[in-house]
């Protein structure tokens, strides 16, 4: 197991905390990570996964402040401290 | 200048501090708390990657249109109606190149950076769903 650091903000950190470590197996990925951060609050998943159990294309994610994308990227790797930010789509300006 | 703060900002100061010989054109956006009905307004930002996000998106604007200024101040914490949210100078020689830079930079602050509004009501609140859900 490898703990990860977990921010996240506006409508999720409503649900889940603003700062939490979550702990996952590895290899980690995206997905095992926002697996775990969902498991955190009844509503979680449905939040952060479809209904085939991948991340929401709407759920932004950064590793280490790096925004992850393309369709690949529930695959992307995971490492011991990273730091994972989950956010909900922006509403600024 | 490049800022995300809690405290107010001056929209005359800024466009007088903008103002140098060479630029002919400056054209700002003020984005100010509409009064839909809402009590006040709380804005909320991953602030470092909010920051890193605006230095990018000015970065990117002086390369595609050729601007030789941008400030962007943007308010983060809770306001009021009437309370300015964000304010964006872009200066330039000539005005269209000012009036594309602007657009540019409030779309895609609306686009990626990282800043929520919740609204509260006397009914209770909701998170301001994003131009790009």
């Amino acid at each position: 197991m490898i703990k990860v650091h977990i921010r996240s903000f506006a409508r999720f950190r409503e649900l889940f905390g603003d700062r939490f470590e979550v702990e996952v197996c590895q290899p980690a990925t995206i997905r095992s990570v926002v697996q775990a951060v969902g498991q955190r609050n009844r509503d979680g998943l449905q939040e952060l996964m479809d209904g085939e159990g991948k991340v929401k294309r709407s759920v932004i994610l950064l590793i280490n402040r790096e925004r992850i994308t393309g369709e690949g990227r529930e695959n992307h790797p995971v490492a011991e401290g990273d730091e994972v930010a989950i956010y909900p789509p922006v509403a600024g300006g | 200048m490049i800022r995300i703060t809690r405290e107010e900002f001056d929209p005359a100061g800024l466009l007088e501090e903008a103002r140098s010989a060479e630029l002919g054109a400056l054209v700002s956006f003020l984005g100010i708390v509409r009064d839909d009905g809402i009590e006040r307004m709380d804005l909320e930002a991953h602030e470092e990657v909010a920051e890193q996000d605006l230095f990018r998106i000015r970065k990117e604007a002086i390369a595609r249109f050729g601007v030789h200024r941008v400030d962007i101040v943007h308010r983060i914490g809770s306001l009021s109606v009437g309370d300015h949210i964000v304010m964006i100078i872009v200066g330039a020689p000539h005005r269209k190149a000012a009036f594309q830079g602007c657009e540019y930079v409030i779309d895609q602050i609306k686009e990626s950076v990282p800043i929520w509004k919740k609204e509260y009501t006397a009914r209770g609140s909701r998170w301001v769903p994003g131009e790009h859900e």
